[in-house]
């Protein structure tokens, strides 16, 4: 590799000699999901990479405009179907702070429980698509799909649906915990942390995943910190930051949990903050059924947000994702704007697909964990 | 929060007014970790470059474009955060400027802040802001073959799924 180019991202568009060719990556169906990358290739080098995205792009900003409050959930948490409950919250939390409505305690535990079956589910689906299929490896494919099946039954007992839920209204969540619930989530966290060890056996430590991954598709600490990554992308190059932790939210100020970090900042690490994640998940649900408090879940909201403009933001599966939200005394909002975890990392994709294999290019896609209708909304 | 010290977000607030006295309109502390601060769109760039070299704002979360078609402005919001300062990441300073409708240009901040790369484009074609100086200012999310205004402008309706 030669000396870092000033301006990382510059060379998008790198002009084309007579050794290149240029190749087009999707968009159909790259693996997961409908985005386009064109890359240049010299030999078996990428040269550059543009991201061409918005095939599946829905106005959903736009949309937000034409819908009252409450019937702007279920269409803002499509954009990320494995992780609807944090797309959702983070567009409660600054309708509720517009509206002067506080969650009441019980609430908030069960958002906070919700939401971390939630990130267990994302991660799952990461670890068995991203990860598992991207670099070949079918067993842990089938395995992560058939775990995340068993919390996905749960989050339907819960919510009534199994993976778009519209479980946050302004006010809290629309159901308490249904009886039986908690003995078949902390059986399941049981099994889940022994399955855990055998996952680790089998994937993290697998000789040839290590071999493919490690060391490719590096993000340097001050890299990540220039380009404005998020979430696990940004916590496996060393930076500890985590929504949860710098602006507690829910119930997370009474919880007990680290932000796992490493410092390597390549395609492993990225995959090793996710799984450190998951343990973490376990942990805090355990606490949360423990500690969880007995009182009403939900306040009534109104249906009107006064005028003014709030930013909320929660740390979804794929980092932090702030929402602001404009009201202006009538039922709709004004403007709805969504910074969302993919949209923000995806400026990282054309930086780390340059001057690698193409071989290398699924895992680094994947390590990102990109998902291509959450960044085109 | 305690009422004896002088808060962060003050301190972020009283240090960007004290650098930009003139160009700095307007400030608020909306709550803890948020900061509105407008200013004058031609010092964006002298804003930037002053909050990422001094005050340790060293990344921009997104940018937002707010259509006002009664008052003849499109407002853009900047939120700017930092991840090298671990006392300050919990602000989100908004920086807000006002562009005329019928010519919304401002200087492009990617020198400065590498990541405001995509979300740049993003406005460029979502509100017609035109951002001077960007590296690579192309559609990204809508069609190749969309023909008319930026489509979040207020001018264009979608009467199919609602009424405003």
């Amino acid at each position: 590799m030669t000396a870092k180019p000033p301006s990382p991202i510059m060379s998008i568009g790198k002009a084309a000699g007579p050794s290149t060719l240029d190749v087009s990556v999707g968009p159909q169906h790259p693996g997961s999901g409908h985005c386009r990358i064109l890359i240049r290739v010299d030999g078996d080098y990428i040269v550059s990479a543009d991201p061409d995205i918005g095939y599946v792009h829905r106005g959903c900003e736009k949309i937000a405009e034409y819908r009252n409050y409450v019937s702007n959930i279920p269409h803002l948490e499509r954009p990320n179907i494995s992780d609807a409950i944090h797309l959702n919250w983070g567009y409660v939390l600054p309708i509720e702070e517009l509206q002067g409505v506080a969650v009441p305690p019980r609430g908030r535990y069960i958002s906070t429980i919700a939401a971390e079956m939630n990130r267990i589910m994302s991660h799952l689906y990461a670890l068995a698509i991203m990860q598992g299929v991207f670099s070949g490896h079918t067993t842990i494919f089938m395995w992560a799909f058939g775990d995340r099946d068993l919390f996905i039954e749960l989050a339907e007992m819960l919510t009534g649906a199994r993976l778009t839920y519209s479980f946050l209204v302004p006010g809290g969540p629309r159901r308490d915990l249904p009886l039986g619930f908690e003995d078949r989530l902390s059986k399941l966290l049981d099994y889940f942390e022994k399955r855990l060890v055998e996952y680790d056996r089998i994937f993290f430590s697998n000789p040839l995943l290590i071999a493919r991954s490690k060391g490719v598709g590096v993000l340097e600490r001050r890299d990540a910190m220039k380009l404005g990554v998020v979430g696990p992308v940004l916590r496996a190059s060393g930076v500890k930051y985590d929504v949860r932790k710098v602006e507690p939210y829910g119930a997370y100020d009474d919880l007990e949990f680290e932000i796992p970090t490493f410092e390597e900042g390549d395609s492993y690490s990225r995959f090793m903050v996710r799984f450190e994640e998951m343990k973490q998940s376990v942990s805090i649900i355990r606490q949360a059924l423990q500690k969880i408090p007995k009182g009403p879940i939900a306040r009534k909201a109104p249906l009107v947000a006064p005028e003014g403009e709030a930013t909320g933001r929660v740390e979804s599966s794929r980092g932090e994702i702030t929402y602001m939200v404009m009201g202006d005394n009538s039922d709709k909002p004004y403007r709805v704007k969504i910074m969302n975890g993919s949209f923000r990392n995806l400026i990282a994709l054309p930086f780390l697909i340059r001057n690698v294999r193409v071989a290398d290019m699924p895992i680094i896609y994947g390590s990102l964990d990109y998902w291509p209708v959450e960044a085109d909304r | 929060m305690s009422q004896s010290a002088i808060s962060k977000e003050e301190v972020t607030v009283d240090q960007l007014k004290a650098r930009f006295p003139k160009a700095i309109k307007e400030t608020k502390v909306d709550r803890p970790h948020r900061v509105t601060v407008n200013f004058e769109k031609d010092q964006i760039q002298d804003i930037a470059r002053f909050m990422n070299d001094e005050l340790g704002f060293d990344h921009v979360k997104g940018i937002a474009g707010v259509d006002s078609p009664a008052q003849k402005k499109i407002e853009v919001l900047y939120f700017a955060g930092s991840y090298c300062k671990p006392e300050i990441n919990d602000l989100i300073v908004v920086l807000k400027t006002e562009l005329p409708r019928d010519n919304p240009t401002i200087a492009s901040v990617v020198s400065i802040w590498e990541s405001a790369h995509f979300h740049e484009r993003e406005t460029f074609e979502m509100f017609g802001v035109k951002f001077e100086g960007h590296p690579d200012l192309r559609k990204l999310l809508t069609l190749d073959n969309w023909e008319g205004p930026p489509p979040m402008l207020k001018d264009i309706k979608f009467p199919e799924i609602g009424q405003r």
